[in-house]
């Protein structure tokens, strides 16, 4: 197209826009996947701490978590302050006279049983993994209920030998146990568990928002509820906090004020100059971190 | 499968009930125990109960061993080395507790309660979920070292059923009769358990268990005294301190406030009125620390010297200020040492999301605190007002500690002590345990065997 004026004469030329003609433009719009690096963060580095900091590839949940070095400390800490004093030499304990015997048929125990209780030193750990590998090991407790019958191999028979049997004890699992009686409280007290299953409240016309009263279960619910079998020690303890609880929450190592600023170099928190440097001073672990 | 039971001595031709009974509450801490009978009908006296501490010291200073009670008659409680029979709850080191025992029970001059085991019955309590182990070791050592006539061994929370309701509005209990329902929070040495009762029998998968204790506050006001001045090993000073001067913050982030002493271009004025002098014990002259309130314009190092106390002995002052509130903050939010559990007030409403419904407000409404580190000041408050705000409003929260908080649990054993009948029906006595066995006695106080 002719633009401008021109020196000589041409003919007039025009072009005429079409559909055919239309200029691309030097760019298109394509869909990619994934998350794009920013180019200017990525210089290339090898340090797999910078890398994960600078290039962003955590998620925020990531990035509070705490390391497994960390973690592990955390719980060393916590054993420690649910620990008793453990000293340098152990207390032994002292024969005495004055007891119930003398001698030392007292002190090991009078019977088998006794003289193997007295002189074991097992401490809670210990008892708490024995149980816990029986269980692994039986699928029950001692003493919580009777031993399951016993369990038949698997059959050896080829499939497409094997007679169908419908009254052996191979088709289902052992029979769960039926509960036993229930403990040895006086038997008035379950008299006094309602009987009905709903409770009979007078509801009255202007009190329509108010939703019934839940119901109590029945006896039968209530028994087998009372003479569930204990749970074991760790299953006993409380759960986390429901995971839309706050993040924990921090002190100044120094003082005890709320922790504001984080060392670089050990990650303990303090809440203020004074008390950064006085953990600068004497307690940063900058050497062994 | 029941073992031999050979007793060293022949059992009593006849299983009557014994006259008396001694109910041992057998803490991490300090034993609670007393005796009890049936045979005459006043009501349990609180007196009757002792409290023994429950260790085995021993003196560098003086190369003396203290054992159970005698660790009262200790001159020097500095840099003593301890050896607890109880851990985490439950009687591990039976050497150590066998000593405990004869000292307290069966020593011949000086014993705390006095009794002869071949004619006295046995109520022993132990914390929820015990390792079977333990259970069956606790039942040997009973019968067959001690010789007891005869034997209830039940979680410890069970027997607050049996003690005088705290509640305004809930009649006394006849004795033997239990209360319907109660929620304990026994805030005890090693940790802290939370247990549904109906009518004395507990929810078994409702029992919740927190692992702060006691124990975990003074060990944790070590760690914060130690920033100024290092008492690592004093445990029993510490644990004086805790008792003195440690309190529950109703508010906890105003009061941190009003302790901070600024940053270094913000300082601030601190609220004195919650700052406390406390004087360590020196045993010479002060032989129990105590607090006062604080003094700013008293010099630390004279009165290290002597100069300006009063007799002119030497003090040795420690200033306490947010350690105060900020220690038994732990029980309501454990997060802050890192560890993943919900505070008390979420592992109250863990333990009643997993009743049935229908008890939900029943249980709301009758929370029991038990407990020596219940006594804290503001602790039941604290504890309300934070059930409150997680709980519906139109739900009644009532919350009540025992009148003796350390002893109730004794006084509900001695309750149930009171009544034959009940009595008849839970103890087993030497002579059953001799023809069934431990394993058929264990299923009997787990109540899974006819008796």
């Amino acid at each position: 197209m002719a633009t401008g004026p021109l020196r000589f004469r041409t003919p007039h030329i025009e072009e005429l826009p079409t559909t055919g003609s239309k200029q691309s433009p030097n760019y298109v719009y394509m869909a990619v996947s994934g998350q794009q690096e920013d180019p200017a963060k990525n210089w290339g580095t090898n340090n797999r701490k910078r890398a994960r900091a600078s290039v962003g590839k955590q998620t925020d949940q990531q990035r509070e978590a705490l390391s497994a070095r960390q973690q592990r400390e955390v719980e060393r800490r916590i054993k420690d302050l649910n620990s008793d004093y453990k000293p340098a030499l152990e207390v032994v304990v002292p024969k005495r006279d004055g007891g119930a015997g003398v001698g030392s048929a007292a002190k090991a125990g009078k019977t088998p049983n006794t003289k193997k209780i007295l002189a074991s030193g097992k401490t809670f750990t210990h008892h708490l993994e024995d149980e816990e590998a029986e269980i692994a090991r039986t699928g029950r407790r001692d003493g919580d209920a009777e031993a399951p019958p016993a369990t038949h191999r698997a059959s050896k028979t080829p499939l497409a030998r094997r007679k169908a049997r419908e009254d052996s004890s191979l088709s289902g699992s052992p029979a769960p146990v039926t509960p036993m009686a229930p403990p040895p409280l006086p038997r008035s007290a379950q008299a006094l568990l309602p009987s009905s299953n709903a409770m009979e409240i007078d509801v009255e016309d202007d009190d329509d928002e108010y939703d019934s009263i839940p119901a109590l279960p029945s006896e039968a619910e209530m028994e087998a509820l009372l003479n569930a079998p204990p749970l074991t020690y760790n299953q006993a303890r409380s759960a986390p906090p429901p995971p839309g609880a706050p993040p924990p929450r921090r002190f100044c190592e120094t003082c005890g004020y709320w922790g504001r600023v984080k060392c670089m170099k050990c990650g303990a928190m303090t809440c203020s100059v004074a008390c950064k440097d006085d953990h600068d001073q004497f307690k940063c672990l900058k050497m062994y971190a | 499968m029941a073992r031999q039971k050979s007793l060293p001595s022949a059992p009593e031709a006849s299983g009557h009930l014994a006259d008396k009974t001694l109910i041992i509450d057998n803490g991490a801490h300090t034993l609670k125990a007393g005796l009890a009978t049936h045979l005459d009908d006043t009501p349990p006296n609180l007196d009757s109960c002792h409290i023994i501490p429950n260790v085995i010291a021993r003196s560098q200073r003086d190369k003396r061993t203290y054992i159970g009670p005698e660790y009262s008659d200790c001159l020097d409680f500095g840099e003593l080395a301890y050896r607890r029979p109880v851990e985490k709850g439950f009687i591990v080191h039976w050497e150590a507790e066998k000593a405990v025992w004869e000292r307290s029970f069966l020593h011949k001059d000086d014993a705390v309660v006095k009794c002869d085991p071949e004619e006295t019955s046995l109520i022993l309590t132990e914390a929820p979920n015990a390792p079977v182990a333990l259970q069956r070791n606790a039942d040997e050592m009973v019968f067959e070292e001690f010789g007891f006539a005869g034997y209830y061994r039940t979680i410890a929370p069970t027997l607050n059923a049996y003690a005088p309701s705290p509640f305004p509005s809930t009649a006394t209990s006849v004795s033997g009769v239990p209360l319907e329902c109660l929620l304990i929070i026994d805030v005890g040495h090693s940790h802290t358990t939370v247990t549904p009762l109906h009518h004395g029998r507990p929810f078994q998968h409702a029992i919740k268990r927190l692992e702060i204790g006691g124990k975990t506050l003074t060990n944790q006001m070590k760690l914060l005294i130690s920033r100024t001045f290092d008492v690592h090993r004093e445990d029993h000073i510490v644990s004086e301190i805790k008792e003195d001067v440690c309190f529950v913050s109703q508010d906890f982030n105003a009061d941190l406030e009003r302790v901070w002493r600024g940053g270094r271009y913000d300082p601030r004025a601190v609220d004195a009125s919650l700052l406390v002098d406390y004087v360590l014990p020196d045993y010479e002259t002060i032989k129990r620390g105590y607090a006062r309130p604080h003094d700013p314009a008293v010099k630390l190092r004279d009165i290290m010297l002597g100069i300006g106390t009063e007799g002119g002995r030497r003090e040795h002052v420690l200033t306490i200020a947010n350690e105060r509130f900020v220690v038994p903050e732990l029980l309501f939010s454990p997060a802050d040492i890192g560890m993943r559990q919900a505070g008390l007030a979420g592992m109250v409403l863990q333990s009643i999301d997993a009743l049935p419904a229908g008890f939900r407000q029943a249980y709301l409404a009758n929370i029991l605190v038990v407990g020596g580190t219940s006594k804290l000041p503001g602790f039941v408050q604290r504890l309300e007002s934070e059930l409150r705000s997680l709980v519906d409003v139109d739900e009644v929260v009532r919350v009540a500690r025992a009148e003796e908080p350390a002893k109730n649990v004794w006084l509900g054993g001695a309750g149930m002590a009171k009544s034959a009948d009940l009595m008849r029906s839970l103890i087993v006595t030497r002579q059953e345990y001799a023809e069934h066995g431990d394993g058929w006695a264990r299923r009997v106080f787990a109540g899974k065997a006819r008796r």
